[in-house]
């Protein structure tokens, strides 16, 4: 047994938070009673992996080397997880015993949970994994048939194998012939959505949901019950424009992270729903066992904030800074992770306590303070990430008559359309993927072309009180979004005119 | 200033009426019997020689009567020049039955005044007719609590535009017209008196302010001490000239009842403030009450009510709703403007693109006239796309003729 080396390397990798570490294993199979250790901070997952590999090697025709199985896992510093090293350890170890042959020049990554008949399943983080894997330079990779997805995402050269006989099989006769993975098209692109024409008789609301996609700015939807602010969210996601293919990969390994293969590789952008009741490590993730919060899980898409009155005050200062900074931060053992959190933020309540402040005649019960008092749950500084606030009334009998009366006509396609051209008027101008609501230059009004005059007209509005001095920021912003949505080169003073109308709010 | 001839004969027929034994009987038997086709030709009636009186065939009461009358014509002429020195002396205005500007309420009604003496901004009777108009009435020792309501509602009625009518009595009176007269001045003091007739002399200084911003009116002629049996028929005008009446408290035999039940009377809605009922000058209203008046508790109901009554207005009496005499700094739509604004929404219906820009602006603060409305509502009653109205309602806003309130848009009458 010439070709038998002392110690045989392969490579793996596992996530952690973001992104992940590629460790090298080193097999050594020396004589003697047979026994089976992992070394290098591993938890009983990959401890217990001696079960799975002794039997997937039998079902598969091989056999567990005679002699003391060593298995040093580096970097041996950092604590490890996951099964996913169950496919790096067996193929480790035939190499190192001899059964397929081993060239010590050769770098090969593997990964995969092995079951007991020799069959490879994927593991959760593997778009992370192979994000990294790629790049790294490896002649061999091998990945469970499961993971094509995230390899697909990821852009990655690479040999997927169903069990561990197909694995060892690229080290013989039949050779290594990868595959090139590429998300070409076939990201399915979801269910049907709520077409806007549903909103007719509510003008307002309908162009604040079309002006939030164009410019991606956060909005503020304040109605009565039954109004339909729930219907305006799903509305807004149907007319946004599907993902871009490095975005798709982005927001599937967030995902795959979390869900495993199971997760569903769609072009459509998150939505993300959030109740009163949720912790702020439900919202913002939690450092210990590094699961990402919904405001992460919303990333290029939509977090709905439903019965945004009903949240405690703390939760909502929480998202403060993740709204501002568009990426949420978390801290572990000295380390900042950052989940980039770039969304539309949609806040949907009651206008008041008893919700009908907004009703036609005198339905609403509550006093000037009652209302007063309710509208204060909302700070200050957290209005300032609001950019759109529209008040929403309940349809009435004729609405709905007009509503089903010519049902037949979708708009979302057409108003999708015209906001993919007006996201790249403004990614042209401002280069790279930024909106009107998130570019942050330091002369606003030269970055947005805007005019003297419309500057002048702005400031005047302002000092006649439509609107406070914070707002003259937003209601710029949000003028050059109309501008762009409706294909101008210039802001106009009706452009101007229309923001204000959306920042006119009695908050 | 002068009269013309016929704001002359507007005079002379006070005279009669004032001077003579000649009475509404008798001028009523006149119209039947077609000697006079308006009261002004009582002018001419008076140049006729006494034999042609039994060619009138009136009731032989009616002709003791005029014949009484025609003994006295040096007297009547002799009054008619009076109150014509007073009254340029004062600057009082003549605004009788035959004027585009006359009340119309006072039309709809029988009864009611052929003239009237106005000091003041008369085109408060047009915005009377446009824009609704509320009594507010109540007893001259009120309690707090009356005041206070009276403050509160008089206010917000006013800044909504409709004009607060009332009696310049102490108490309730005064201070619904000061409160209306802190917002807008759209209110009226109808006078038992001559319109130069200060009663009580303690409001003399409200006095002023009145005929400054607002309007002072009474059937006097000017000189006319207001005497105790002018009262009621006063209390009759007040209900008249409004469409709704709020009784803010009334004692069990006070003068306030009388208007309440004149408004019943003519199928106006009283609206009566609830009050303590161990307060013994509360027992009037809560009668009221029992007798099934309105609560008053809720602005929004007067509001209700007031809207029904222009829009009623508006679609029974059309012609009497048009007036030449637009008057004002408003640029609200007056009721002249309602055929210009019927074309302008012809034209908008056919090609919207010619629509100017300003004309909008006329057909938003036409739909804003009746009541507050939100963007939405706005947009599709005038089928004008959101990105328009937008412009078009910031305008507004900046130039200050409308404004954003609880997410309504609603016109402001400064």
């Amino acid at each position: 047994m010439s070709s038998k080396p002392s110690v045989a390397r392969i490579y793996s990798g596992f996530a952690r938070g973001t992104d992940c570490v590629i460790s090298e294993l080193e097999v050594s199979v020396t004589p003697g009673i047979p026994t089976f250790s992992v070394i290098g901070l591993c938890d009983s997952s990959i401890r217990e992996s001696h079960g799975r590999i002794m039997s997937a090697l039998r079902s598969s025709g091989f056999s567990m080397p005679k002699g003391h199985v060593t298995i040093s896992i580096s970097p041996a510093y950092m604590k490890k997880s996951g099964s996913g090293f169950d496919l790096a350890m067996a193929v480790g170890i035939l190499f190192a015993s001899g059964q397929i042959p081993y060239k010590s020049d050769r770098k090969t990554y593997a990964e995969g949970e092995l079951s007991l008949d020799g069959s490879v399943k994927g593991t959760p983080g593997a778009a992370l994994r192979l994000n990294k894997a790629g790049s790294e330079g490896f002649q061999y990779v091998l990945i469970p048939e499961d993971e094509r997805n995230s390899a697909r995402c990821t852009g990655f050269e690479g040999r997927c194998v169903k069990d561990l006989a197909e694995a060892c099989s690229v080290f013989g006769l039949a050779g290594y012939v990868p595959e090139r993975f590429s998300l070409d098209k076939g990201s399915e692109s979801g269910e049907l959505k709520t077409d806007i024409s549903m909103l007719k008789g509510q003008e307002k609301t309908k162009r604040a949901i079309i002006l939030s996609a164009a410019g991606f700015h956060n909005m503020l939807l304040m109605g009565s019950p039954g109004s339909g602010k729930t219907m305006a969210a799903k509305i807004l996601s149907g007319i946004l424009p599907p993902l871009d293919k490095g975005e798709t990969g982005e927001v599937y390994a967030l995902y795959e992270a979390l869900e495993g293969p199971a997760a569903k590789l769609s072009s459509d952008r998150p939505v993300r729903c959030i109740s009163p009741d949720i912790t702020p490590g439900k919202l913002l993730g939690n450092a210990m066992s590094m699961t990402p919060g919904e405001m992460a899980l919303a990333n290029h898409g939509i977090l709905f904030a439903d019965e945004i009155m009903e949240f405690p005050s703390q939760v909502l200062d929480l998202m403060r800074k993740p709204l501002e900074e568009r990426e949420v931060r978390l801290f572990r053992n000295g380390i900042t992770y950052t989940y980039s959190a770039d969304l539309i933020f949609v806040g949907a309540g009651n206008p008041c306590k008893c919700g009908m402040f907004y009703e036609p005649g005198s339905r609403c019960r509550c006093s000037a303070g009652t209302r007063k008092r309710y509208l204060t749950r909302l700070s200050g500084p957290f209005l300032e990430r609001i950019d759109i606030f529209s008040e929403m009334r309940s349809i009435g009998k004729d609405d709905l008559a007009l509503m089903y009366a010519d049902k037949g006509s979708a708009e979302s396609p057409a108003v999708k359309e015209k906001v993919e051209r007006c996201w790249k008027i403004q990614n042209s101008r401002y280069g790279g993927k930024i909106f009107n609501s998130s570019v942050n230059p330091a002369d606003l009004a030269d970055a947005m072309e805007l005019s003297k005059d419309i500057l002048s007209y702005c400031s005047e509005l302002a000092s006649k009180g439509l609107f406070s001095a914070r707002g003259y920021q937003k209601t710029l912003r949000l003028a050059r979004t109309i501008a762009d949505y409706e294909g101008r080169a210039d802001v106009t003073r009706a452009d101007v005119s229309e923001a204000a109308v959306f920042r006119a709010h009695e908050l | 200033m002068d009269y013309k001839d016929g704001e002359m004969r507007d005079f002379y027929y006070t005279a009669v009426l004032m001077n003579t034994q000649v009475d509404y009987r008798v001028i009523r038997e006149l119209f039947e019997r077609g000697d006079i086709e308006t009261h002004r030709d009582l002018y001419g009636l008076a140049k006729m020689p006494s034999s042609k009186i039994k060619e009138l065939l009136l009731s032989p009461q009616s002709e003791r009567k005029v014949r009484d009358w025609m003994e006295s014509k040096g007297k009547v002429e002799a009054a008619c020049g009076e109150y014509m020195q007073l009254g340029r002396q004062y600057g009082i205005k003549v605004v009788s039955s035959l004027n585009r500007i006359y009340p119309v309420n006072f039309r709809l009604q029988t009864g009611m005044p052929k003239v009237l003496y106005c000091r003041g901004r008369t085109e408060l009777l047009n915005q009377c007719s446009n824009q609704g108009s509320v009594a507010v009435v109540g007893s001259r020792n009120a309690s707090g609590y009356a005041l206070y309501a009276t403050e509160r509602f008089s206010s917000e009625f006013s800044s909504k535009g409709i004009t607060i009518v009332s009696g310049m009595a102490l108490g309730v009176d005064r201070k619904a017209h000061e409160a209306a007269l802190q917002g807008s001045g759209n209110t009226i003091a109808i006078l038992a008196g001559g319109p130069d007739n200060v009663y009580p002399p303690e409001n003399a200084e409200l006095y002023k302010q009145i005929v400054s911003k607002g309007l002072v009116i009474s059937e006097m002629p000017p000189g006319q001490q207001p005497l105790r049996q002018y009262f009621p028929s006063r209390n009759r005008l007040i209900a008249g000239l409004s469409d709704c009446t709020l009784v803010m408290e009334a004692g069990a035999y006070s003068g306030t009842l009388h208007t309440a039940s004149f408004a019943a009377v003519q199928g106006k809605e009283v609206f009566v403030l609830p009050n303590n009922i161990y307060f013994a000058n509360a027992e009037g209203g809560l009668k009221l009450l029992e007798d099934g008046c309105c609560v008053l508790y809720s602005s929004d109901n007067v509001i209700d009510s007031v809207s029904q009554a222009i829009v009623r207005r508006r679609l029974e009496y059309p012609d009497l709703m048009e007036s030449e005499e637009s008057g004002g700094k408003r640029t609200v739509p007056e009721a002249s403007n309602r055929e210009k604004l019927d074309i302008i929404r012809l034209k908008a219906d056919k090609n919207p693109d010619d629509v100017s820009d300003e004309e909008w602006e006329a057909l938003i603060e036409d739909e804003l006239t009746v009541k507050s409305l939100d963007i939405d509502s706005l947009c599709n009653s005038l089928c004008l796309p959101f990105y328009r109205i937008t412009d078009l309602l910031i305008r507004l806003q900046m130039s200050g003729r409308v404004v954003l309130e609880n997410g309504k848009y609603a016109l402001t009458f400064r």
